[in-house]
């Protein structure tokens, strides 16, 4: 009998769960550890944050789908990692403090066989001064609470506007190394439509600001892609909408402090500015959760562990980005110091950006760190999950499942505007995420084809039938396992 | 120069009949893409 914990019910700690319960037989456990108590499918966040859709649209409760597949969930945060043990337990544990009801604040240690970090980033907004979700005009769509909010403000800007106020918008990264531009870019889209629905859009000045060198770059060193018949860039397609759109841009802008309607920000070419805006929408930088881990002894070996995110097999000597290439992204998501743990999902530490890395004329580092969106995060999750079942059903160490992000495509269907028949997508598929210049020298490290671009109405359905079979996949409706990750 | 999109670029990415075939056409592409598996890059 193995006991499997998983660290997070987010998309890849859910996926884990549902896979390893729906595999393994009743004599196996599967813990849950996560402080949430709601699922949420993220990516409709945009859609909270312009008043599309609520909040109870986009979340169900954990606690009784897990009940009703024999999942054991317990409401709590992991606190610290023992993965030795300690003096008085012989098995390894993860200690978790409870995050409500009775045993609020108590903590337990929860032992494992085998343990899936899934914890994802922590949104770190401290990394800028100023920046908080609803302070000094500032919101963010990173959770369905705080896209409630920027909706809410937003909805009062509406209101100004239709009484006559000019305003000034400002959406885009809140720290010279954030991710998820692709959100951020949705975002934009979606309030851009938002304001022409409310037939307010004269009244207000939209601004997309980026640590990206080139627009649609996404943290992803832009792309080439099929186009129509056509060969395009990224960042021309997203100029062309951008223009199409009146929204002016800023680049290459590391924001490093936020006060009541200004932002502040410096360039790669080593200047400091600053932009005014009535309302802003920023992504923080993500980071690790801080996590320490100890030895048998109580020693601190968090650096075996931990590298901000978990380490895995990923190849981490540090080398000039000409020597990056794309074996230095993990495969198996499996941490070298401890075979029976692993980090699917945002929780791993990339070995690199994947993006040129770029500084400043005074040093500081402005390149958008690597995003690991839904679909990945998805996949390395049941790869984790069935390389676990593997070692149990066979009692051996080997990993049968290999994933990497070098040798895996992704969709990212960006959502333009919402509407049945006014709604549209950006729809962009890339393979492999990471580009492999070895095997695509002349295409930028893509294969063309399989990377491709559109824009249109049936962007905005596809997300929308995505959005639904992602919720009925994740409540473990009948057949639910066939909807691929 | 920035690309513009034309009007009748414009008449094909919000004309619903057109859209829904492309509609068909998107799922079954990102399914390929998606489901066309994934491996790893060092031992191929
Ligand atoms: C606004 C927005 C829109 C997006 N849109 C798209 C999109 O259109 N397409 C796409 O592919 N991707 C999109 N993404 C990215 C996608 O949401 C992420 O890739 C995905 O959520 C990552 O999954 P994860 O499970 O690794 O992390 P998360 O989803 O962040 O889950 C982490 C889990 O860990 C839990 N946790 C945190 N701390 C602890 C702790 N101490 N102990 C235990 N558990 C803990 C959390 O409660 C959560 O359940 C979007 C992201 C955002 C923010």
């Amino acid at each position: 009998m193995s006991k499997i914990v998983v660290l997070g019910a987010g998309i890849a700690g859910h996926v884990a769960a549902s896979h390893l319960r729906r595999k393994l037989s009743k004599e196996h456990e599967v813990v849950v550890v996560s402080p949430n108590g709601n699922y949420q499918w993220v990516p409709s966040n945009i859609w909270v944050g312009i008043g599309r859709m609520k909040p109870k649209d986009i979340l169900f409760p954990l606690a009784p789908l897990y009940a009703k597949k024999h999942i054991d969930y317990k409401q709590a945060k992991a606190v610290s990692f023992h993965p030795e043990g300690d003096s008085k337990e012989i098995k390894p544990y993860i200690l978790a403090e409870y995050v409500t009801g009775d045993e609020k604040g108590t903590r337990e240690k929860v032992t494992y066989d085998y343990l899936i970090n899934a914890t994802g980033p922590k949104l770190n907004f401290e990394a800028t001064e100023g920046l908080s979700p609803g302070k000094n005009k500032t919101h963010s769509v990173c959770t369905y609470t705080h896209a409630q909010e920027a909706w809410i403000a937003l909805e009062g800007l509406i209101k100004q506007m239709k009484a006559g106020k000019k305003t000034k918008i400002l959406i885009g990264t809140g720290h010279a190394k954030s991710t998820c531009q692709g959100a951020a870019f949705e975002y934009i889209l979606n309030v851009e439509q938002e304001l022409r629905k409310h037939k307010v859009r004269d009244m207000a000045k939209i601004t997309w600001i980026s640590n990206e060198y080139n627009l649609g770059d996404f943290g992803m060193d832009g792309m080439l892609m099929s186009y129509g018949s056509n060969i395009m860039k990224s960042n021309e397609m997203v100029e062309m909408i951008f223009e199409d759109r009146g929204i002016q841009w800023i680049l290459e802008a590391g924001v490093s402090k936020v006060e009541d309607g200004v932002v502040h920000y410096e360039t790669l070419d080593g200047e400091y500015k600053k932009k005014k805006y009535d309302f802003a929408m920023l992504i923080p930088s993500f980071s690790g959760h801080g996590f320490k881990a100890y030895d048998k002894e109580g020693g601190d070996i968090t650096d075996k562990l931990f590298r901000g995110f978990m380490i895995v097999d990923a190849d981490y000597t540090p080398k000039p980005y000409e020597e990056w290439s794309v074996q230095d992204w993990p495969e198996t998501y499996q941490n070298p110091s401890y075979a029976n743990i692993f980090a699917p999902g945002i929780a791993f530490a990339p070995p690199h950006s994947i993006s040129k890395p770029r500084k400043s004329k005074n040093g500081t580092d402005i390149t958008p760190a690597p995003p690991r969106t839904g679909m990945p995060s998805g996949i390395t999750a049941k790869l984790v999950a069935d390389n676990i079942i593997g070692m149990i059903k066979h009692s051996n160490n080997e990993l049968h499942h290999k994933g990497s992000m070098g040798n895996m495509g992704a969709a990212c269907i960006a959502s333009a505007g919402f509407g049945t028949t006014t709604g549209s997508g950006v729809s962009i598929t890339t393979y492999p995420i990471v580009p492999d210049y070895n095997k695509y020298p002349d295409t930028q490290g893509r294969k063309l084809g399989k990377t491709f671009g559109t824009i249109g109405l049936a962007g905005h359905w596809l997300k929308l039938a995505l959005h639904y079979a992602f919720i009925y996949k994740a409540k473990m409706k009948p057949f639910w396992w066939l909807i691929p990750e | 120069m920035t690309r513009r999109i034309s009007k009748y670029k414009r008449f094909t990415m919000m004309n619903p009949i057109i859209q829904f075939f492309k509609f068909i056409y998107l799922s079954i592409k990102v399914l390929i893409v998606v489901a066309g598996g994934h491996g790893g890059t060092r031992n191929v």
